[in-house]
Parts: C-alpha cells; sequence; structure tokens
C-alpha cells in the first residue's frame, strides 16, 4: 500500500448524508448540492479514510492507490 | 365543464391507505405546496422537492421528531435517538451505529439471515393457504434484529409487539406519543448483558468509545445504549416486515414479473428496488421549519410542520418515466429510504433481508394468488402495508 489515495465519491450514488464529511471534517467536504466529495485530488492514506468509505451506506465512496490505480475500497473481489 | 374542487389530503384517512395514489398525483400537480388547514401542516410531494428539503436539516429540524402528531405535540425527545435529532450531534450518534451497520458487514449476515428464513417457512412446507406477513413478515425482521441486538429469542416477540402496538392507530387516530420511547423493557436485559458481554450490537455500544459534544472522550450512558436499541428495534421489524408483505402481494398482481423471478433470480435485487418504489413502507416523512423557506411560489413559515411524501415522489413523472407502471427493470433512485443526515442506516439490511425471503418464497412456492376478500392493510401514521396477507398456492 502507498501512502497516497485518490478517494471519489459517486455523484450518481451519493445520497448526502454527509456522513463522510461529518466523520472526517479535513478529508472529505460538501459541495453545493450537499454531496460529499474529497477535500484534495489525493489523500494521505489510513485507516480512517478507509472506515469512512466503509461507513458510507450506500457506498459511494471508493478508494484506489494514487500511483498504481489498484483499488482498494471497494476490494476487487 | 370540470368542477374544481381543490384537493384534499388527510394523512390519518385510513380510506386512502388502500390506493393514495391518484390523490399523490393530484397533490403533485395540483398542489405542490399544500397547506391541510385542520391538521395545520404543509406538505409537498414532488420529487425534487423532496429530495431538496430531506438533505436540509438545517430548514427542515427532526429534534421535535420525524411524524408530525409528534412534532406538534412538542415533547422533550431523550439524547441518542438518532431519528429525531440534527447535525452535529445526530452525527456523533449516527456514527456509532454507522460501524456495525456498513453494507459489508451486513452482506457478512446472509448465511444466518437466510437460515432464519428457512426455519419460518418450515411450519407452511407444503401448505395450499398461509398468511404471508404472520408467516415471514412477522417473524423474520424480529429474528434478525434480535440476533443482531442479542436479545434471547424467547423475549423477542414481546419486543416486536410492545413497538408494534405504540405505532398501530385506529382510523383517523394518532400516535400516543408517550408510548413511542418505552425503554424499559430493555433494562433488565442490558444489566445482564453488562456481565456477559457478547459480539452483540447492545454490547458493542456499551463499549464503544466516542468523543461527545462537548468533547469528551466517553462510552454511552445505559439510558443512551437502551435509546439506541429501541430505536433500531423499532425500525427494523415493522418496514421490513411491511416490504416483505407488499412483495408477496405485488408477485401476485404481477405474475408475468414473478415468473421472469423464478425463471432468473438473479433479477431479485433490482425488483426489491422496484418494489421500495412502488410501495414504499414509510409513505412520508415530517420535519420542523426553523425558519421560513419558499415552494412554488408560497411561503412555509418557521415554526410550521411539513411532511415530504416519498411515496408520492416516487411517482413523479418528471423522474421516472411511467411512473405507475411497475417495472423490475428499472434503474432508478426512490426515495423510500430518505436522503440526507438521516437516510436509513438499515437501508443495507433491509434489502438484504427482502432480497433473501424473496429467493426463499419464490424457491418453494414459484405461483399463488391473493385471497383479496380476506387481506387486510395495516393502517398506521407512519407505515402502509398488508397486515394479514393470505396466499394460495397453486401447484401444491
Amino acid at each position: 500500500m502507498t501512502d497516497r489515495w485518490k478517494v471519489t465519491v459517486d455523484p450518481r450514488v451519493c445520497v448526502r448524508t454527509g456522513l463522510c464529511a461529518a466523520s472526517a471534517p479535513k478529508e472529505f467536504e460538501l459541495d453545493e448540492r450537499g454531496q460529499g466529495r474529497a477535500t484534495s485530488e489525493t489523500l494521505p492514506a489510513s485507516e480512517e479514510v478507509l472506515e469512512v468509505a466503509e461507513s458510507c451506506p450506500i457506498e459511494a465512496i471508493s478508494i484506489a492507490d494514487a500511483d498504481t490505480g489498484k483499488a482498494i475500497f471497494p476490494p476487487e473481489s | 365543464m370540470t368542477t374544481a374542487e381543490p384537493v384534499y389530503w388527510d394523512p390519518f384517512d385510513a380510506a386512502l391507505a388502500r390506493d393514495p395514489y391518484p390523490l399523490y398525483a393530484r397533490l403533485r400537480e395540483e398542489a405542490p405546496l399544500y397547506y391541510n388547514d385542520r391538521h395545520d401542516f404543509y406538505a409537498v410531494s414532488r420529487y425534487t422537492d423532496c429530495q431538496r428539503g430531506l438533505a436540509d436539516w438545517q430548514t427542515f429540524s427532526s429534534a421535535r421528531g420525524d411524524i408530525l402528531e409528534i412534532i406538534q405535540a412538542n415533547i422533550e425527545l431523550p439524547p441518542g435517538t438518532l431519528i429525531f435529532e440534527d447535525p452535529p450531534v445526530h452525527d456523533i450518534h449516527r456514527r456509532l451505529l454507522a460501524r456495525l451497520f456498513t453494507p459489508r458487514r451486513i452482506a457478512q449476515l446472509e448465511p444466518q439471515i437466510r437460515a432464519f428464513c428457512e426455519r419460518v417457512l418450515e411450519p407452511v412446507a407444503g401448505a395450499e393457504r398461509f398468511d404471508l406477513v404472520e408467516a415471514v413478515g412477522a417473524e423474520m425482521p424480529m429474528r434478525v434484529i434480535g440476533m443482531l441486538l442479542g436479545i434471547p429469542e424467547a423475549d423477542q416477540p414481546t419486543y416486536r409487539d410492545r413497538t408494534d402496538a405504540a405505532l398501530e392507530t385506529e382510523d383517523g387516530g394518532r400516535i400516543d406519543h408517550e408510548e413511542i420511547l418505552i425503554t424499559e423493557g430493555f433494562q433488565e436485559y442490558l444489566e445482564w448483558r453488562k456481565k456477559h458481554p457478547s459480539d452483540d450490537l447492545m454490547t458493542e455500544l456499551m463499549t464503544a468509545e466516542f468523543e461527545d459534544e462537548t468533547g469528551q472522550r466517553r462510552t454511552l450512558t445505559d439510558e443512551e445504549v437502551l435509546t439506541y436499541c429501541s430505536v433500531v428495534a423499532g425500525a427494523g421489524n415493522e418496514t421490513t416486515g411491511r416490504l416483505i408483505g407488499w412483495f408477496g402481494a405485488l408477485m401476485a398482481r404481477y405474475p408475468e414479473t414473478r415468473r421472469e423471478l423464478v425463471a432468473d433470480p438473479s433479477l431479485i435485487p433490482n425488483a426489491i428496488e422496484e418494489i421500495l418504489r412502488f410501495e414504499p413502507t414509510g409513505p412520508f416523512t415530517a420535519r420542523y421549519v426553523t425558519k421560513d423557506v419558499e415552494f412554488h411560489g408560497g411561503t412555509v413559515p418557521a415554526g410550521s410542520a411539513i411532511l415530504f411524501i416519498q411515496a408520492a415522489a416516487n411517482r413523479d413523472p418528471r423522474r421516472f418515466d411511467d411512473p405507475d407502471r411497475f417495472d423490475i427493470h428499472r434503474v432508478s433512485q426512490h426515495m423510500s429510504f430518505g436522503v440526507g443526515a438521516h437516510y436509513c442506516l438499515g437501508a443495507a439490511l433491509a434489502r438484504l433481508e427482502g432480497k433473501v425471503a424473496a429467493e426463499e418464497i419464490l424457491r418453494r412456492f414459484p405461483d399463488w394468488e391473493v385471497d383479496w376478500d380476506a387481506a387486510e392493510l395495516a393502517q398506521t401514521s407512519t407505515v402502509r402495508g398488508w397486515k394479514t396477507l393470505p396466499l394460495v398456492i397453486r401447484g401444491a
């Protein structure tokens, strides 16, 4: 695992719970429509960010390794 | 010439339970901002209005409840009641539970949920006729929630019946707000569980450390744990049970679809989404208006109660093509689990229970009709669904 992640929120799926921004306000924010997004192009890899992605009730958040593009969450099945 | 009687909607009118959709369509078209002066509330019914409102907790608060009569009773609600809270406190409390309800964690429960489903279907094996609600709807979600909370099986019906009774209303009746937040049943159990920790939700809630709204790191108080448990038990039983009932009713009404699902069970998850869109078990959600707000040129004043009619939004032709057609191939984002901070915590669990129940029922009983004369719709001011749904099995 490299130490930078590219974190994306799928706007077609996001139901605006706001939980990501509430759980990790440094890493996530809400846009003008109330949908979540990462605060920067890449985020430092952390358990916290992974837990936020896992806790999203509709799994709208995906995480990929910023260098290799390998899926971190949801894991490739 | 048409007589233009203004549209009137009484959410407490049990006569509307059978088919509320023509009236919802009129509200959507003729009164997109509706005011009912008899019960003193506003209502919106278009998809975009429901989506906007439910996502905006600052304007449309849950702090006084999410049921009309509770908001109007203006009662003090205990902390930890998730559904009756706004961010940021809501988010602190929800995060404690969200960890336990992640879609992945829920997915791991599938074998256990299937085992419960198989067990409740055993007594009706080979039957020519049985009540789907009594056999599966009232049993399976209760067993699943009971397992999650760690309530002994023998005690589970008591907890279910208590919340069902609190939510049930007579025709035109209102919920008794004193009854809705009863936690005393769980108290003894909590004491016992403290001495016998397990891997259940109650144990996790008792031991989870978190930072509260004052910045203090602590664990939940007993009272908070009890409130959480009663919220989870109350929210997870009846709603999911009614979903299973709607599955039984719609599969009888649309036999072509039922045959399609029997032939290809991989279509079931999307069929569950369409059932949720078409017949949501919770047709509307109430909020308290914190500041003056505009809808369709009218003003809803601060201090009002407003209903967001998700069952009407789900059939808004601006959002869904041919919305009154039941189509399991439709890809839709319905409103039945809500939107925003209060998006249903148990959505993944409800979907999984619906899928497993559908699979197991269709596998055993590929063909049935409903004895509609003996079927009965349950009428409460929060939940709509079948109270009894006698299936008449064909080819039995």
